[in-house]
């Protein structure tokens, strides 16, 4: 059935839902700041070196020493940009002078610091935790990202490990207190937990090679064992995340490894991630099957099915060594490839649990009406949205009666800058859904099989 | 032709690429030792007179090789003089169409050509075949930039003058070639050459001829006339014979800062009977810095930073020997790297999962070591990996700090798993300290701050910059390779104007005018 492109049945219905999702949208004009955002995004989007400087100065913001060394990078960045909009050329102008330059730097940094605050929750789980459960008593659940540098050296792998520790008895701890909300807590498969925490293998340890999987795998596991015992000791789940092609052996090798373990056979709940923009991604998917099938594991697996965050990333290191792109990219054959890819892992099931993680209202509306269409309950699908970028779809979803969880990054200014600038490069790609959204694209295009 | 590209490394973040290498080095393992003979013009000379050994198991003998004499230098030369003429005169498309085919020769050798250099150079794989691609690249590079050059400039033209300049190859050219590069350098220097209409005389590193015999048999495999191309597998006698030797035109030399200022002051003497002044091209030494700006992302800094210094153990003429670090960031980066030192791991060059192989053989080793106590004595060792395999070469990747200026931890070439970092209060100190330096090869720079990249891209007399990421690795056509000053004389390697080294520039000037007569 997965290989039927375009169902009619299955079109309709995603018409239908795409309609209701659509409708249920907060007005963009009772959030007077999000507009604003979203107009600065705009600006970005339409200039490439305009958008450059900006993203260059975003990711140095934490680096600078000073407002006055904050505004010389800025004005060193706008400097490049040949046609620049009014704003930017009386900004020019005020980093001429020291006083201009100390003004400038403080609404600079107070701009970045604004959008940071949009993406991630707070600088600790603790400080976290107000916001994760108004997002539980608004209908969506959630799951922690810890952002941090990048790992180089054993003791800040341990670092990492502790803070996801840590991070698990903080959110376990506060969670049993939120009340009740049963559409978010079970699936026909069973109860679901109400701690979830993401982690990444490249922070477990400083050892990721792409040429020696084995290393970096081995080094993670050690650090991922105690994690998974307080997962499971505390009933959290534990979603490992996937990042570049480079640490794609490591991390799937380390999943399948771990979790057949036999101490894990009866928890924790735990996850992975499919990278939709990966030609590779339906072979992946086979052996994530196979393995699912043939695991004695009780819990069972959680695909969370992205579009993936490193396409740029993907493609210039492919370019510079020559290789092949392993990465789709033509938009509409990696939308499609997301397509079958949702109706291959809602007909898995029980074998796997399916979270679809996508700001795109087609590729969101086809999950649901392909579950429905198959027979499945609403319950039975979970849908992923990033905070800060898919919060408007976020409440249209739990108002539709959708299970929601909310991608959460949490951590400080300096550890969240590398996200940031991943999230902005997205937000304000020409391809991406929600700037096509932004620029008035008409639903019926929005919703048109890709 | 079609337009250059770089030849694509293997992708060996995928397992049935790494699988490849390792079957070939089950293939090369039971061919071990290689033979290597002298090849002099048409003559096939011994194959044993010395040996060489993997460092990592320096039990294993990798090559045995003959050991060229001084007749054999003089014999060489005698037959690419011979063979200059007609090599000249088949023009630079002919010439082209030998490389193009003798780097078809190499990329069907790849794997194989990969693991000979991991057994004989103790080269990690991933640069092993960096390598051998690197050797694809010149080859197939300078074919074009000789088809290019043949054309010569455009030149005034006035009314009753026909003005032309063309570029004509100069005669023998002696190649002497490191080990570190085994097969890339040795290509390099002999296709430019070559691609130029220049015959060679090759002489190798002691440590590493199998790789060199490889190059040979490619080139006469693929039409390159046995006179215009000699190996000479040998010592330093070898070398030296043909520096003085009056038939020798042009002398490429890529190597320590030592032999090659000896080749300049040698290579200056126009005996009686020598018709020409001898031209050096000569990569040497460096001391490479990498400065640190305060604004600078050190999750970027300290990974290019690890790789530039460690990778290979630190023998790449490019390789990063000092950090500048900026007061602002020099206690984080300073910790950073020093548990990222902590983590590197050393081994046998086959093993996919290492770090750091050996150094290339004892001596180095024993150099090695010698720096590291002195580093030791003079500063402060903040890092040193002390888990390394007992027999073989290596040597303990060391970080060290708090030297003081005159240091000579901070002046000489290692060559060798040692870093130095430095604190100072403001780029234009780190730029002083540069400026002081006689080396000018690498440098690299993390800033994020465009004024700084610009003022530092001014003040740095390096012959390489790179801002923002590791400073080794360059790649043919994109980065062309080479230092100043003390580093190096000559030019680019891979680059628009290195062939310019082999060929002397000729302009024709006609009167075309004849009794008021124009003849155009």
């Amino acid at each position: 059935m997965s290989d039927v492109e375009h169902d009619p049945g299955v079109e309709a219905e995603l018409n239908e839902v795409g309609r209701a999702l659509y409708a249920s949208f907060p007005q963009r004009s009772r959030n007077p700041v999000k507009a604003l955002d979203a107009r600065a995004m705009e600006l970005a989007s339409q200039d490439a070196e305009l958008r450059a400087a900006l993203f260059r100065f975003v990711d140095v913001t934490p680096a600078c020493r000073s407002l006055d060394d904050l505004a010389r990078h800025l004005s060193g960045y706008l400097n490049e940009v040949d046609a620049k909009p009014p704003p930017l050329e009386v900004a020019m102008r005020m980093a001429g002078t020291k006083p201009g330059r100390t003004a400038l730097g403080a609404a600079a940094a107070g701009g970045v610091r604004h959008m940071a605050h949009r993406f991630i929750v707070g600088d600790s789980p603790r400080k976290a935790l107000g916001i994760l459960r108004e997002l539980w008593e608004g209908g969506a659940a959630s799951t922690v990202d810890l952002l941090g540098e990048a790992t180089v050296t054993e003791a800040e792998a341990d670092r990492y490990a502790a803070r996801c520790a840590e991070a698990l008895d903080t959110i376990a701890e506060a969670a049993p207190r939120w009340p009740e909300r049963p559409q978010l807590e079970a699936d026909s498969l069973g109860p679901l937990p109400r701690a979830n925490l993401s982690v990444k293998v490249s922070a477990l340890t400083p050892h990721i090679r792409p040429d020696a999987p084995a290393l970096g795998r081995d080094d993670a596991a050690r650090r991922m064992r105690p994690l998974l015992r307080k997962a499971r000791d505390l009933g959290a789940h534990l979603h490992i995340d996937m990042e570049s092609l480079d640490a794609l052996e490591t991390t799937m090798d380390l999943i399948f490894e771990l979790l057949d373990e036999d101490e894990f056979r009866e928890g924790p709940s735990a996850g992975l991630v499919l990278q939709a923009y990966l030609r590779e991604s339906p072979n992946q998917l086979d052996s994530i099957l196979a393995w699912a099938r043939q695991s004695p594991r009780k819990p069972p697996l959680v695909v969370r099915l992205v579009k993936g965050a490193y396409w740029d990333h993907e493609i210039v290191e492919a370019r510079q060594h020559g290789w092949e792109t392993p990465v789709f990219e033509v938009k509409a054959e990696c939308d499609r490839n997301y397509e079958q890819l949702t109706r291959r892992l809602l007909d898995a099931r029980p074998a796997v649990r399916v979270a679809i993680a996508s700001h795109n209202l087609r590729s969101i509306s086809h999950a649901i009406a392909y579950n429905r269409h198959s027979g499945g309950e609403d319950r039975d699908l979970e849908l992923q949205v990033l905070r800060g970028l898919g919060d408007e779809l976020g409440y249209a979803l739990a108002a539709q009666g959708q299970r929601v969880r909310v991608y959460c990054p949490v951590g400080d200014l300096v550890a969240g800058m590398a996200y940031l600038v991943r999230r902005l490069l997205e937000n304000t790609s020409n391809e991406s859904f929600l700037h096509e959204q932004a620029m008035g694209v008409p639903l019926e295009e929005l919703l048109a099989a890709p | 032709m079609r337009p250059f590209a770089n030849e694509p490394t293997l992708e060996l973040r995928r397992a049935a690429a790494r699988e490849s290498l390792v079957a070939a080095m089950r293939d090369l393992d039971p061919q071990l030792p290689l033979a290597v003979p002298i090849l002099v013009g048409r003559d096939r000379g011994a194959h044993e007179g010395f040996e060489s050994t993997d460092p990592g198991e320096p039990d294993r003998v990798v090559a045995t090789a003959g050991r060229a004499t001084e007749a054999d230098a003089a014999a060489a030369v005698e037959a690419a003089a011979a063979a200059f003429p007609a090599w000249r005169d088949i023009g630079a498309r002919a010439r082209a169409d030998v490389l193009v085919g003798a780097a078809e020769i190499l990329r069907s050798r790849r794997l194989e050509l990969a693991a000979l250099q991991v057994r004989e150079c103790a080269k990690p794989w991933g640069e092993a075949d960096g390598d051998v691609c690197e050797a694809i690249d010149f080859l197939e590079y300078y074919a074009r930039e000789a088809v290019r050059l043949e054309h010569g400039p455009d030149l005034l033209q006035v009314p009753g003058e026909r003005n032309s300049m063309r570029y004509e190859p100069r005669g023998v050219c002696a190649v002497i070639a490191p080990w570190n590069f085994p097969l890339a350098i040795p290509t390099g220097m002999t296709s430019a050459a070559l691609a130029a209409g220049n015959s060679v005389v090759l002489k190798p590193a002691e440590q590493s001829p199998a790789s060199a015999l490889a190059l040979v048999d490619a080139l006469r495999d693929a039409g390159a006339p046995p006179g215009a191309i000699s190996l000479l597998p040998g010592f330093g006698e070898v070398g030296a014979a043909l520096v003085r030797d009056p038939r020798v035109h042009v002398i490429a030399f890529t190597g320590s800062s030592a032999v090659g200022l000896e080749i300049v002051r040698s290579s200056a003497d126009t005996p009686e009977g020598q018709g020409h002044v001898k031209r050096v091209v000569a990569e040497m030494g460096g001391k490479n810095a990498v400065i640190v700006d305060s604004d600078a992302d050190l999750d970027d800094a300290v990974p290019a930073i690890i790789r530039s210094a460690f990778v290979y153990a630190g023998q790449k003429c490019s390789a990063a020997s000092r950090v500048l670090a900026h007061e602002g960031v020099a206690d984080a980066l300073l910790e950073r790297l020093s548990g990222a030192v902590n983590v590197l791991i050393v081994g046998q060059a086959d093993d996919f999962a290492i770090d750091v192989p050996p150094v290339i053989e004892r001596d180095a080793q024993e150099r090695v070591r010698r720096y590291a106590e002195l580093a030791a004595s003079d500063g402060r060792v903040v890092a040193q990996q002390p888990d390394i395999p007992a027999n073989g070469w290596f040597c303990a990747p060391t970080l060290v700090t708090d030297l003081p200026p005159d240091s000579a931890v901070l002046r000489d070439e290692i060559f060798g798993p040692v870093l130095a970092v430095e604190r100072v209060r403001s780029i234009a100190e780190a730029c002083d300290a540069l400026e002081r330096s006689p080396f000018a090869l690498t440098g690299g720079l993390f800033s994020r701050n465009p004024d700084t990249v610009a003022e530092v891209t001014r003040r740095t007399p390096v012959g390489n910059l790179y801002v923002n990421r590791h400073i080794t690795g360059a790649m043919v056509g994109r980065q062309p390779f080479g230092g100043n000053r003390r580093s190096g004389i000559g030019s680019k390697a891979g680059g628009p104007d290195y062939l310019l080294q082999f060929v002397e520039p000729r302009v024709v000037t006609e009167n075309t005018m004849r009794h008021g007569l124009v003849v155009e």
